[in-house]
């Protein structure tokens, strides 16, 4: 078999999708395979696959900057908080996989799984329509995209800090102070372990709320640059290269 | 008193989970006698996050303080959060 051609197999493993997934998308036009017939065995151009893999950050922003929220593929929605545990889980075993990783698996999960809880336990019951995250990765690529259709930083952050006016300041807080947005509970740390982290390994995150835009990557913990994001989005959204 | 805390599952990352533990092991916290250390063993964890930790963690930490300790917390995710929660309570667990 030609080496640039993969198995059905192969390339749900890539994707993080099941194999009926993929075979939808080849009937819908999403992803196309080869088949000698009808009837015979289904092989992806690993150059359509990669190109389909770049495309997570936009369908993620598309999906959040949506005027009106629809359900985005089965394969990268999870709907209520146990599909998403189940889904990182997925994730954990195929990162422990990997030997040359240089960010600990644990570390990497352990960084997803807060900015997943986070979308869930800040918008319960506040979903602006559509609840649950959009959750896909690209193992080959290194890249991991969540996002929201929730109520974002500053809108959750203005409820135990009404004085709080711009996303940017939003963001600020929510990555360098210990606040909660549910007070009176005392929580609301997840994005503060998210920049720890991201400053000690070798890794890129992205993350967007409202018009507000931060990276982060190795050795930045203090005067965080935060710079405007056209067009604004609603929710949130998190991009994490590894 | 130990608490392995690999007997929850082996990735502790969600509020509900660790809120529900929490719930299922007070019968055995109120077994506790008075003075009774509690030794909270890390072992076998894979992953494990502040969500988690804030709902089981934190009110034992609360509750039962210095009677606290914790043990195999080597894993690179255990540390991050023990870090945290470091700052957040300042340093008032033994590691």
């Amino acid at each position: 078999m030609d080496k640039s051609l993969l198995t059905i197999g192969e390339v749900a493993e890539m994707l993080g999708v099941s194999v009926d997934t993929l075979r939808r998308w080849d009937e819908n036009g999403k992803l196309k395979s080869f088949r000698a017939s009808e009837k015979a065995y289904r092989y992806y151009s690993e150059q359509d696959v990669y190109l389909f893999l770049n495309d997570l950050s936009h369908l993620a922003e598309e999906w959040v900057e949506r005027e009106v929220g629809i359900e985005p593929d089965p394969s990268f929605y999870c709907s209520s908080n146990d599909v998403f545990q189940g889904r990182l889980v997925k994730m954990q075993n195929l990162l422990a996989k990997l030997e040359d990783l240089a960010t600990p698996f644990s570390l990497i999960v352990a960084l997803v799984g807060e900015i997943g809880n986070n979308s869930f336990d800040h918008n319960l019951g506040n979903w602006r329509d559509l609840p649950g995250v959009f959750f896909a990765y690209d193992i080959e690529k290194r890249t991991i995209v969540l996002a929201d259709r929730g109520q974002g930083l500053l809108r959750t952050l203005q409820r135990v800090r009404p004085e709080l006016k711009t996303h940017a300041e939003a963001m600020q807080v929510a990555f360098t102070e210990i606040v909660s947005g549910r007070a009176p509970e005392s929580r609301g740390n997840g994005l503060k372990y998210v920049k720890a982290i991201v400053a000690k390994n070798p890794l890129d995150f992205l993350f967007e709320s409202g018009d507000a835009q931060l990276s982060l990557k190795k050795g930045v913990s203090q005067n965080l640059e935060i710079r405007e994001k056209i067009p604004s989005i609603l929710g949130c959204v998190a991009v994490l290269k590894f | 008193m130990l608490i392995q805390l690999k007997k929850f599952g082996t990735t502790l990352s969600s509020r509900p989970t660790g809120k529900e533990a929490f719930a299922a092991f007070q019968p055995s916290l109120r077994e506790l006698k008075e003075g009774e250390a509690i030794e909270i063993d890390f072992e076998g964890v894979i992953v494990f996050g502040p969500s988690w930790a804030d709902e089981f963690l934190t009110p034992i930490l609360d509750q039962y303080k210095d009677k606290v300790s914790l043990s195999h917390t080597e894993n690179p995710s255990v540390q991050a959060t023990l870090d945290l929660l470091g700052q957040i309570r300042a340093g008032d667990f033994d590691i």
